[in-house]
C-alpha cells in the first residue's frame, strides 16, 4: 500500500487545516444511522441540461494515473450526459489536506479518493454522502458480487461510506533462489512467525544471505493484519464500528506476540528493521533481497508489478520470485484491506451527486475492475472480475496477485478482519512505530508494547477531543 | 584595534616555532586547508552528482549494489518523460512568474519598512520593529488557513496573484535591510541633506546601493523559498493549469521502480534555475550574509 512521504510538514498543516475546517459537532451524532443518511438525488441527472461536469481529485503516481485516465476516457466516451476530470493531488495525505482546506474555501471535488484509514476523518467532515443513500435509491443489486471485505471495510454501522476502489494487501516476498541454497523447500515457504524464525536462522547460518533472513518493514499495519487473522481488535468499540474508537487494542496475545517475535528477530541478527515512515528505506526490503543481504519480506501486493519487471530485466539473476500468503500466528479470522476507497460529497450539487454516483457505478463494474487491476496491480474487488480473461491472464502471468485476492477472501469476515475505523491514524501510526524503534534499541517487547498502547490511544483521545 | 588596547602583543615567535623551518608552514597550511575544502566539496557536490547519474541509469541499475557511479550508456530520454509528464513547461513558466512577483515585492517591502525603521522618527517604532520580528517565530503552518480564507474572500483563488500575496512582505526582510541600512554612516545622510536630498532620493541614490549585498541576499534567499514551494501552491489552486514546478515533482515520483530515473531527471530539471541563481549570485550571498552581521 502506498503511503504518504512528507509527514512532518502535511501534519502540521493537517492539524492545523483539521482544526480549523472540522465543524464542532458532538462524537456520536457524527455516525448517522441509516435513516439519517442525506439522500441521494439520482433524478437531478435526468433534469439537468446538457452535460454534467464532475471532478475526481485522486492521488496516483503516473503510471496508475494512466489507468485511471483510461477507464475515465472510457466513460466519457461511452455517453454524453457526464464528463469526468481528473486532477492529480500528488499524495494522499496532501489530498487530505487539500480536501480539508477546500471544506473552507468551497473548492472541493465531486468524487475524491481517501486513503484507507482515512474513513473516520472523513466521517468526521460531515461532508461525504455516504454511497449507501445511493445503492438504496437506485436499488442497486451488485453489492452481492463484491468481496465482502472491501465492503465491510468501508461499512460502519450500517452504513457503506465509500465506494472500494483500489485495494491493495500485503503478501510475503520470499527469495526461491536462496531458499534451495539454505537447503529449505522453496514450495513451502514459512506460515508462522515462528516458521519464518527458524528459516531466517537456516538462511543466515547456511551463507545464502549476506545480511539478515528477514527484512521487517516496521509498518504498524502489519500488526493489524496479525490481530485480524488472530480475530482480535485493533481499537475497542468494535473495531470503531459500533461507537467511536477511544483506545486502541493491542495489549493481548497477539500483539505480545508479534512485538516479541520482532524484538527476537532483530536482537538475534535475523531481521533487519526499515523505519516505513522513511521514504528512502521504505524499498530498502525489496531492494535488500535483489542483492542477497535478505530472502524475505513482508510488502504489499502493489509492488508485484515492479518487482516482476525489474527481475524479468535480468538485473538480478540469483532472485527467484516467491509470493505467498504473510505468515501469521494461527488463527480463524481474515487479513484486511488496504488502498483506497471513493467517497462523494454532499457539497457537490444534486446533479453532480447523480453523476458522479454514476461513475462510481462505472469504475467498480467487473469489467473495470479487471481492466485496472491488470493494468495496475490492485486487487479487484469484484468476484466476477476474476473470471475475465484480463485477470486471468495476470494471474497466468504473475501468480502472486492471486495470493494476494485469495487473502481477501478466504477467512472469517467479522469486525476483526473487517479493519479498525479511528481517527488520527497518522499519529497512531507513528507512535507504535516509535514504541517498535524503542524495542530494537533494548526496550522489552511488553514494555514497548505498553508504551505504543498508551502512546496511539492518548492520540485517539486527543483526536476526539478535537473533534467534539 | 583601539588605540588604548594593552600593548601585550607577543613580539616574536614562540620557542616552539622556531626549531620548525618557517617557511614550509603557509605551504602546509595551504595544501591542508585545500585538501580539507576538497573534501567538503565533495561531500556537498556528491548528493548532485548522484542525481544526475541517477537521472541517466537504467532503473534496474540504480538500485545495484555496489551502486554504479557513472552511467556507461545514459539514457537521455528520461529528460524527455520527466519533461512531458511533470508537465514541466508550463509549471517551471508558472513557478517563474511567481517567483518574480514575490521576490520583486519582498525587496521593495524590505526596502521600505527597513529604510523606515532605520532612518525615521515615529511613535512606536520599537514596538512595531518587535511586532515585526516577533512574525519571524510563526512558521507559515500556522497562518496557511487564515491565509487561504483571505485569498479565497479576496477571489484570488486559483490565481497568480493568489499564489504570490502571503509572501509579499516579510519580517526577516525588513529586519535584515534595516540592519543593513543601520550600517551605513549618519555623515552620508547629513551630506545628501545639505545636498537637497529627502527621504526618497537618499533612499534610491545612497542607502540602496551601499546595502546592495543585502538585497541581494534577501533577493537570492526571496527566490529559493518562492522556488521551492509546495503546500500552499497546492491548497490555492484549483487544478493543474496554475500549478508550480514542486508539484510537477511530486507527481513525478512513482510507486515503480521502473521510473525512478524519470523522476531524478525532474530533480535535475527543477534544480537548474536555482544552481544558475547561486552561480551568478555568489558573491552578492555570501557578502550579503556577512554584511548583515557586522553592526547589530
Amino acid at each position: 500500500m502506498p503511503r504518504p512521504s512528507v509527514r512532518t510538514l502535511a501534519a502540521v498543516a493537517g492539524t492545523a487545516l483539521a482544526l480549523a475546517a472540522l465543524p464542532a459537532a458532538p462524537a456520536l451524532a457524527a455516525v448517522p444511522r441509516a435513516a439519517s443518511v442525506p439522500p441521494c438525488p439520482l433524478s437531478a441527472l435526468s433534469k439537468a441540461k446538457g452535460t454534467v461536469n464532475i471532478t475526481l481529485w485522486h492521488q496516483f503516481p503516473r503510471a496508475n494515473e494512466q489507468a485511471i485516465q483510461a477507464l475515465t476516457n472510457q466513460f466519457n466516451a461511452s455517453q454524453s450526459k457526464i464528463h469526468v476530470s481528473l486532477v492529480n493531488q500528488t499524495t494522499y495525505q496532501d489530498l487530505f489536506n487539500k480536501y480539508v482546506a477546500g471544506l473552507s474555501t468551497g473548492d472541493l471535488p465531486d468524487v475524491v479518493q481517501i486513503e484507507d484509514e482515512g474513513l473516520q476523518q472523513m466521517i468526521d467532515t460531515r461532508s461525504v454522502l455516504p454511497v449507501q443513500s445511493c445503492v438504496n435509491a437506485d436499488h442497486y443489486g451488485e453489492l452481492g458480487d463484491f468481496v465482502e471485505r472491501d465492503l465491510r471495510y468501508y461499512t460502519v454501522k450500517g452504513v457503506l461510506w465509500a465506494m472500494p476502489f483500489n485495494v491493495s494487501a500485503p503478501v510475503f516476498y520470499y527469495n526461491t533462489k536462496a531458499f534451495t541454497k539454505a537447503g529449505l523447500d522453496p514450495s513451502s515457504p514459512p506460515k508462522t512467525l515462528d516458521q519464518v524464525k527458524a528459516d531466517a536462522e537456516k538462511l543466515k547460518s547456511s551463507g545464502a544471505v549476506t545480511q539478515a533472513g528477514f527484512g521487517l518493514k516496521n509498518d504498524p499495519w502489519y500488526l493489524q493484519q496479525w490481530l485480524a487473522k488472530t480475530n482480535f481488535t485493533f481499537v475497542n468499540n468494535g473495531n470503531g464500528r459500533n461507537g467511536r474508537a477511544t483506545k486502541t487494542t493491542l495489549q493481548n496475545a497477539t500483539g505480545l506476540q508479534a512485538f516479541q517475535w520482532m524484538s527476537d528477530m532483530v536482537s538475534g541478527g535475523l531481521a533487519v528493521p526499515n523505519d516505513y515512515l522513511n521514504p528512502s528505506s521504505a524499498v530498502n526490503n525489496l531492494i535488500g533481497i535483489g542483492n542477497g543481504n535478505l530472502a524475505m519480506t513482508i510488502d504489499t501486493s502493489a509492488a508485484l508489478g515492479t518487482i516482476s519487471q525489474l527481475l524479468a530485466s535480468g538485473a538480478y539473476p540469483n532472485v527467484g520470485l516467491g509470493v505467498s500468503p504473510i505468515p501469521s500466528p494461527p488463527g480463524s479470522g481474515g487479513f484486511r484491506v488496504g488502498g483506497a476507497g471513493l467517497y462523494l460529497s454532499t457539497k457537490s450539487s444534486p446533479e453532480k451527486q447523480a453523476a458522479a454516483w454514476q461513475f462510481l457505478k462505472f469504475l467498480d463494474s467487473p469489467a473495470s475492475q479487471a481492466q485496472f487491476a491488470a493494468a495496475t496491480g490492485y486487487i479487484p474487488n469484484r468476484k466476477s472480475s476474476v473470471t475475465l480473461s484480463a485477470i486471468q491472464d495476470l494471474w497466468a502471468r504473475i501468480p502472486g496477485y492471486k495470493v494476494a485476492y485469495d487473502e481477501l477472501t478466504s477467512g472469517a469476515d467479522n469486525l476483526a478482519s473487517a479493519g479498525p475505523v479511528f481517527g488520527d491514524y497518522i499519529g497512531v501510526r507513528e507512535a507504535i512505530t516509535a514504541a517498535e524503534g524503542k524495542m530494537f534499541n533494548g526496550e522489552k517487547p511488553a514494555a514497548a508494547l505498553a508504551e505504543a498502547q498508551s502512546k496511539a490511544s492518548a492520540t485517539l483521545a486527543a483526536y476526539n477531543a478535537r473533534v467534539r | 584595534m583601539t588605540a588604548g588596547a594593552p600593548s601585550i602583543a607577543v613580539p616574536g615567535p614562540a620557542p616552539a616555532i622556531v626549531t620548525r623551518p618557517r617557511r614550509s608552514r603557509p605551504g602546509l597550511r595551504l595544501v591542508g586547508r585545500y585538501l580539507l575544502l576538497s573534501v567538503l566539496a565533495l561531500v556537498v557536490i556528491f548528493p548532485i552528482y548522484i542525481t544526475v547519474v541517477n537521472s541517466l541509469l537504467p532503473a534496474p541499475q540504480i538500485a545495484a549494489r555496489p551502486p554504479k557511479f557513472f552511467p556507461s550508456s545514459p539514457i537521455w530520454s528520461t529528460y524527455d518523460k520527466a519533461w512531458s509528464n511533470g508537465h514541466f513547461g508550463h509549471y517551471l513558466f508558472n513557478s517563474a512568474v511567481v517567483t518574480t512577483i514575490i521576490v520583486v515585492g519582498q525587496l521593495l517591502t524590505a526596502i521600505l519598512a527597513g529604510y523606515a525603521f532605520a532612518f525615521l522618527k515615529f511613535p512606536f517604532k520599537r514596538t512595531l520593529f518587535v511586532i515585526f520580528l516577533a512574525t519571524l517565530m510563526i512558521p507559515f503552518e500556522v497562518t496557511i488557513v487564515q491565509n487561504l480564507t483571505t485569498v479565497v474572500d479576496l477571489g484570488l483563488y486559483d490565481t497568480y496573484a493568489g499564489l504570490a500575496l502571503p509572501f509579499l512582505a516579510t519580517g526577516f526582510g525588513a529586519f535584515l535591510l534595516r540592519q543593513a541600512f543601520l550600517g551605513i554612516p549618519r555623515d552620508l545622510e547629513d551630506a545628501a541633506a545639505l545636498d537637497g536630498y529627502g527621504h526618497w532620493r537618499f533612499l534610491w541614490r545612497v542607502a540602496v546601493p551601499l546595502a546592495r549585498p543585502a538585497i541581494g541576499a534577501l533577493g537570492v534567499f526571496a527566490f529559493l523559498t518562492a522556488w521551492n514551494q509546495y503546500l500552499w501552491p497546492l491548497l490555492v489552486t484549483k487544478d493543474d493549469r496554475l500549478r508550480t514546478v514542486q508539484i510537477g515533482l511530486r507527481q513525478l515520483r512513482s510507486a515503480s521502480i521502473e521510473q525512478v530515473n524519470v523522476t531524478f531527471a525532474g530533480v535535475v530539471i527543477a534544480v537548474i534555475p536555482l544552481a544558475i541563481l547561486l552561480i551568478v549570485f555568489q558573491k552578492q550571498l555570501i557578502r550579503g550574509l556577512t554584511a548583515g552581521a557586522i553592526k547589530g
